[in-house]
């Protein structure tokens, strides 16, 4: 079927013919409106960044919109810091005045801020200091730096780049289009949850919180 | 107040003064017409009759090219969108009939911009040297049997020679535009007319072998009787390589890379705008119009039906069918019959429209009546035309015809990607060119054989 040239020009022009007999999909709006389920809120998805990491942003603006109010959702807010959940007005007044400062370029003070995915780098350097920071080898370095992680961590990456020289998209276009490098941990159950690290911290600032929600409470 | 001296109105004082003056000089006119001037105009238009009828034919064809062009671009739009799931133009007339009308006339009202250090006078005219040469090639185009406007006997090379101009036409727009991207725009398109230039005509001359002639009258002439007389089945590869490179000639998909309207800006046109623009947009769909009409004439049996229609009257035992009515013989009742025959029939006609729709008003079935008296009336009067006048069946079948390969075309836009240049050009030379080459020593060969085997 293939082997015949000129068959694939002959199968398209056949599937636009097919398409020119069939129903049309246009609605002649405002004329006719679709019909339209009055709840219908378009399409829901969760979308992930190119680290994996969930874009959601933790905003509840989905579950406040949820006409059948299906959606409970919780964890850690994008930096780490807070634990949420939708629910009565607990934390969100204070998670938006967080947001208004950071908004603004001051700084948020938070003793349990940490940035995203620290590790430990020392591996990475050694790796470039035995392949003398050339960009030139970066996917050997790539391949050996899963190979001490067992996947590439993003702190890792960007450490690669900065020391190398090479431009942070190369590494990243490198590390994803090789299929043998891996982004993510190989298995999801034998690594930490996110924000493992900041439970001690987190839990400290939720005792903090409870004393002096108490406090006033009982004042 | 100072009342005027003259007794006289307004008509008094001008129209009778001019009704004298009238009296007087028209019959003197009249006279000086009928002696003088009609003797003039008469001799005049005899001894130039050549001239008269050329610019007769130059007329039309101007004139026959706007509508068509209009109508392909719509058409453009249409199938387009129907291929697409699509519903189309829909807002101007039923369905959006004079869509592209309306589009042709904003473009007339648009700003018609000159860009800095442009070469005005060429900036000016290409377009219409581009539009010109695509409608000079319709000046050998037969319509139907008689239907040309010039029958030259080296209408092929006339063709292919006018055909070529438009090369230069597009050179200039993109020369004279003062901007980097139409001059590449302008030299990508020569680049691409001048390579499908060669196998466009090398698949033609082993028809001009079969055919022995350069007039495309003639040619059209041979293919007469039926659906297997046409030279497409007798040159079917140079059919396919004159479809092709009409295809890349027409600047159409998938070689319009010229103008690839979803990758570059417009190509050679970058800088036009307003009707100068339009003078492009349109020789492109006049071209569209002009490679069916080749394709039809020289492949696909011209201007001829499929079928024998004299072969098939004389099987059914009808002879040729012509009308012979003389209304001078019906006198009296003629006039009868034309007060009375279309009240009665467009009651007649009204008459089951009326009982099928009883709660419209009358008037509405009446004027149902009406409209459907006239479309049989219409319907009765092109069966005759077409009965008795060859011209009229070969217009019909010769539009018909190239309306089905303008389909073709607007069907492939809908369908292909578009090619590289490099794919492009190393097409045109690397396969169409030996092909055509091929199908010329084929063709060759296979006539001498015949010739020195004595087959007839």
């Amino acid at each position: 079927m293939t082997t015949i040239p000129g068959m694939g020009l002959v199968r398209g022009m056949g599937l636009t013919l097919t398409r020119f007999f069939q129903p049309k999909a246009t609605i002649m709006w405002p004329e006719q409106q679709a019909d339209v389920a009055p709840k219908f809120r378009g399409r829901l998805q969760l979308l992930h960044d190119e680290y994996g990491t969930l874009k959601c942003e933790t905003c509840f603006q989905c579950a406040q919109a949820c006409p059948v109010e299906c959606i409970d959702m919780g964890g850690m807010d994008t930096r780490g810091r807070f634990h949420v959940h939708w629910g009565p007005a607990e934390t969100y007044g204070e998670r938006r005045d967080e947001s208004a400062t950071r908004r603004s370029g001051r700084p948020v003070a938070d003793p349990t801020f940490t940035r995203f995915g620290a590790i430990d780098l020392s591996a990475v350097d050694e790796i470039l200091e035995a392949h003398d920071s050339d960009p030139r080898a970066l996917l050997p370095m790539l391949e050996e730096i899963q190979a001490a992680y067992g996947y590439l961590p993003v702190a890792a990456l960007k450490q690669l780049s900065r020391k190398s020289g090479a431009w942070y998209a190369t590494v990243y276009g490198a590390a994803t289009s090789y299929r043998h490098l891996r982004l993510e941990p190989p298995t999801l159950t034998a690594a930490a949850p996110a924000g493992e690290g900041h439970k001690a911290a987190e839990a400290g600032f939720l005792a903090a919180l409870d004393a002096a929600l108490i406090g006033k409470a009982g004042a | 107040m100072n009342r005027s001296a003259s007794p006289a109105s307004l008509i008094g004082r001008v129209v009778i003064p001019l009704l004298l003056i009238a009296l007087v000089v028209g019959p003197v006119a009249v006279v000086f017409l009928a002696t003088v001037i009609g003797p003039w105009v008469v001799g005049v238009v005899n001894s130039n009759l050549g001239i008269l009828r050329f610019v007769l034919a130059i007329a039309g064809v101007l004139l026959f090219s706007i509508p068509a062009a209009f109508i392909i671009i719509y058409m453009e739009l249409k199938v387009i969108a129907y291929m697409n799931l699509r519903v189309g133009p829909n807002r101007v007339l039923p369905a959006g009939a004079a869509h592209s009308v309306v589009a042709g006339l904003k473009v007339l009202t648009k700003e018609d911009f000159t860009p800095n250090g442009a070469d005005r006078i060429v900036f000016t005219w290409s377009p219409v040297l581009v539009f010109l040469t695509a409608v000079m090639t319709f000046m050998v185009v037969p319509f139907g049997p008689g239907l040309v406007g010039a029958p030259l006997n080296i209408g092929l090379l006339y063709l292919f020679a006018v055909g070529g101009m438009s090369v230069v036409g597009l050179l200039l727009a993109g020369w004279s535009s003062f901007n980097k991207y139409s001059l590449l725009g302008g030299l990508r398109s020569a680049a691409q007319v001048v390579s499908y230039e060669i196998p466009l005509t090398l698949s033609v001359v082993g028809l001009i072998l079969l055919a022995g002639t350069l007039s495309i009258d003639s040619i059209g002439r041979q293919q007469a009787g039926w659906v297997w007389d046409w030279f497409v089945f007798r040159q079917p590869l140079g059919a396919l390589i004159f479809f092709i490179a009409g295809v890349a000639e027409a600047n159409r998909t998938p070689f319009d890379l010229t103008e690839a309207d979803s990758e570059i800006v417009a190509g050679f046109a970058t800088e036009y705008s307003g009707m100068r623009f339009g003078f492009l947009f349109f020789a492109e769909y006049v071209n569209v119009f002009i490679m069916s009409a080749l394709i039809v004439t020289m492949f696909f049996g011209a201007w001829n039906a499929p079928v024998d229609v004299n072969w098939l009257l004389r099987l059914v035992g009808v002879g040729p069918l012509s009308i012979n009515l003389d209304p001078g013989q019906l006198g009296s009742s003629l006039m009868a019959a034309a007060a009375v025959v279309p009240l009665l029939a467009t009651l007649i006609l009204a008459a089951p429209v009326y009982l099928l729709r009883r709660h419209r008003p009358a008037w509405q079935a009446l004027l149902a009546g009406f409209l459907l008296l006239n479309l049989l009336v219409l319907g009765v009067i092109g069966l005759a035309a077409y009965m008795d006048w060859d011209w009229v069946a070969g217009l019909v079948w010769f539009m018909l015809k190239s309306f089905v390969f303008v389909f073709v075309f607007v069907w492939m836009r809908a369908t292909f990607p578009r090619v590289r240049i490099d794919q492009l050009m190393g097409f045109a030379w690397k396969w169409l060119l030996p092909a055509a080459l091929l199908n010329l020593f084929v063709t060759a060969f296979a006539i001498v054989l015949i010739k020195s085997a004595g087959i007839n």
